[in-house]
């Protein structure tokens, strides 16, 4: 009998911790006993990745719109109206993200979305945005599908970030003009819309310039060891390695390439800057160039970054910048607006022009995407980001 | 050997040398790899042979041996070596606790080994959800501290990581330790007699529950040891287990239930993905490896040197 019960709490325990685990259970900023009515509140869901490898990002991104948040409800909200976070884990996963936004816009009726991060999880919930008319402002997504499908603009999906083929064209340009590189290599996730996107458009852009692309390997997402393709990038021994993925790889696969001898210098975009890229492969990275949204220590930044400090006890990500701005944007819009109705905060979204915390953010109507950011290069000097110089592409 | 072999084609010509360079490198990757895999391997094959199931609880095992290991170097400062015994007892405890828990029952009802593989796969999920849910763990990945530094050894043109070369001494130590004591103490050929015949052999006076716990602890110790050996090399994170897949493909490979066979299926997984990726494509090398286990399965069942059984599952 004793054993049937210490069995049965055994399933009971699992089950729990299944559950726990298994679901995207939301995590509302605001207390749960709030006996405002509904018509009080506007909801705005955020949607990212609060488990997995890019778990870091996601839980940045909804503590930064939470203090925002709540910054902007003490000052007496948006329009007289409590504003409120409803937020859900993607697991990083296209599926979940779609299922996410389905939940966001049928059951809670959120007025808008905030994220996701991922490019390969903001381009399938498009379908489902244009099927409720809500608005949404990705965050990181930089791949052009996010927003653009076919040359015709998604009505629906707007973003805070430059796109990819800016950030490989400013890598390329940068290893040719400014680095001198003659021959480059490219290493890249084939599973990635992210990786792919910059691997093209750095590969046209290097060869526009003059440069030669000596290799090109892929590697698949989830894969830990690229020894094998390493080992040929070093027989093609260039002078330049773009790496256009996440920090974890990066760091995996930076440090794979010095252990094998690769002395090239190392490039990559966006996904690079975490405080645990620097943890994980400080001496391999010495050195190495990225491009990024913003210079860590530009002036604009800082007064967030102690405000976030102070409220959390961790340094902000670079995803907590942009989720900044798309707040911004997402709050100037709802002003235009009037009111919490999708549709009308989509159009108000077209005509944003506002000054945010990564530079001016000028939406175009026929993109969707904001115009004429400059791209920062950052270097790797001392296990510290240090800002090159504002690169733009031509 | 590698510098034999390497002076025999050496000064010929330029190109060639560049080919024969890749080819070795390639080679020690591969080799590199599959001793990792071989470790985990050897883990499967072990219970195999006694139970006579896939326990893919010990993918799991692995993992909490790699999270012990970085909680010993990180949280209690051990030094390495008493790090890594920690974790690698620490897991050995823990494959006894997950067979008293979630096998022994089962054992004890005869239940049919469906059930069993069932067991092992909830037991697996159930440790990546809790690692998951547990907070001061959580999903996102860990670093070990650096303890070999990453400048690496070389001989001419080829170059071996100081910790690819540790892991492939230690893994290959401990296999050979694993093999000594199966072949050449009594309680070795305890754990044969009872792999050939549980029943009969707890008939002849082998006390079979004994037995099961000595493999199962030796299981997670090894497990502990490819755990911690693991999170030095790719980090730690609560999905190790997905790659855990790889060597339970190896242990097949092999023929699972041979201990010498996980060690040469591991190896020889290990060099023919590294080959499929640094010669053909890195896309076909999943696909490479699941296709010879399809067709090991197909061709020969037992696997390259498993014994002849009726039931593989």
């Amino acid at each position: 009998m004793k054993k049937k019960v210490l069995a049965l709490l055994m399933v009971c325990l699992m089950a729990v911790t299944a559950g726990l685990a298994g679901c995207s259970s939301p995590q509302t900023a605001a207390p749960a006993e709030s006996a405002a009515p509904a018509g009080e509140k506007i909801l705005v869901g955020w949607m990212g990745s609060l488990t997995g490898d890019q778990a870091v990002w996601g839980q940045c991104e909804l503590n930064t719109v939470k203090m925002l948040f709540e910054e902007i409800n003490a000052k007496g909200g948006v329009l007289g109206k409590q504003l409120e976070v409803i937020g859900y884990d993607t697991k990083g996963d296209p599926q979940e993200a779609v299922n996410v936004a389905k939940r966001l816009t049928t059951q809670d009726k959120v007025c808008a979305i905030l994220g996701p991060n991922a490019s390969g999880n903001a381009i399938p919930i498009a379908p489902v945005l244009e099927e409720a008319k809500v608005p949404d402002i990705a965050t990181v997504a930089t791949n052009p599908k996010v927003t653009v499908l076919d040359g015709k603009v998604k009505p629906y999906n707007f973003r805070v970030c430059f796109i990819d083929p800016y950030q490989g064209a400013v890598a390329a340009g940068y290893a040719a003009d400014v680095l001198k590189a003659k021959t480059a290599a490219v290493l890249y996730d084939v599973g990635d819309d992210y990786s792919q996107g910059l691997t093209e458009f750095f590969e046209q852009f290097f060869v526009k310039k003059g440069g030669t692309i000596v290799a090109k390997e892929g590697f698949k997402t989830g894969d830990v060891d690229f020894r094998p393709q390493l080992s040929k990038i070093k027989a093609a021994n260039p002078e330049v390695i773009f790496m256009p993925y996440f920090f974890k790889e990066v760091a995996l696969s930076s440090n794979q390439a010095r252990e094998l001898g690769i002395n090239a210098i190392l490039m990559g975009g966006d996904g690079w800057p975490s405080e645990q890229l620097i943890s994980m492969a400080k001496d391999a990275v010495e050195g190495s160039f990225f491009v990024n949204h913003l210079d860590y220590d530009d002036p604009e930044v800082q007064d967030f970054k102690t405000r976030y400090k102070a409220k959390y006890d961790k340094d902000v990500e670079l995803n907590g910048y942009l989720v900044h701005d798309a707040v911004l944007m997402f709050v100037d819009a709802l002003t235009k607006a009037g009111e919490a109705n999708g549709e009308k905060i989509a159009q108000a979204l077209e005509t944003t022009d506002i000054k945010g915390i990564t530079g001016r953010i000028k939406i175009s109507k026929d993109t969707h995407n904001p115009e004429g950011k400059d791209a920062a290069i950052l270097k790797i000097v001392d296990g510290k980001y240090v800002f090159q110089q504002k690169f733009a592409a031509e | 050997m590698f510098f034999l072999l390497n002076t025999v084609y050496f000064p010929k010509r330029v190109k060639e040398k560049k080919i024969m360079t890749q080819f070795f490198q390639q080679l020690i990757n591969g080799l590199s790899i599959g001793s990792v895999y071989a470790l985990m391997a050897v883990g499967y094959s072990l219970v195999y042979s006694i139970m006579n199931f896939s326990n893919f609880a010990h993918g799991g095992v692995i993992m909490f041996g790699a999270y012990f290991g970085f909680f010993f170097l990180t949280f209690l400062k051990f030094p390495f070596p008493l790090a890594f015994i920690s974790a690698a007892i620490c897991s050995a405890i823990l494959a006894l606790i997950i067979e008293r828990v979630a096998y022994k029952p089962l054992r004890e009802r005869r239940a049919p080994f469906l059930y069993f593989i069932i067991s092992a796969m909830g037991a697996s999920i159930f440790m990546e959800n809790l690692v998951i849910a547990i907070p001061a763990i959580g999903p996102t990945f860990r670093t070990y501290p650096e303890i070999f530094n990453k400048q690496p050894i070389k001989i001419g043109e080829l170059a071996m990581g100081k910790l690819d070369i540790a892991m492939f001494l230690i893994s290959a130590i401990c296999l050979i330790i694993l093999i000594y004591i199966i072949d050449h103490t009594k309680i070795g050929k305890a754990i044969q007699a009872t792999s050939y015949n549980l029943k009969a052999s707890a008939l002849m006076g082998v006390n079979t529950d004994f037995i099961l716990i000595t493999v199962f602890l030796m299981g997670g110790f090894l497990a502990g040891i490819a755990g911690v050996l693991f999170g030095m090399k790719y980090t730690v994170y609560p999905q190790i287990g997905i790659i855990t897949n790889k060597s339970f493909i190896a242990a097949v490979f092999g023929g699972l239930g041979s201990l010498p066979g996980a060690v040469i299926g591991s190896v020889l997984l290990g060099i023919i993905e590294t080959f499929t990726a640094g010669y053909l494509s890195s896309q076909y090398r999943d696909l490479i490896a699941f296709v010879l286990l399809i067709t090991v399965l197909v061709v020969r069942p037992m696997g390259l040197m498993g014994k002849v059984t009726e039931d593989k599952a």
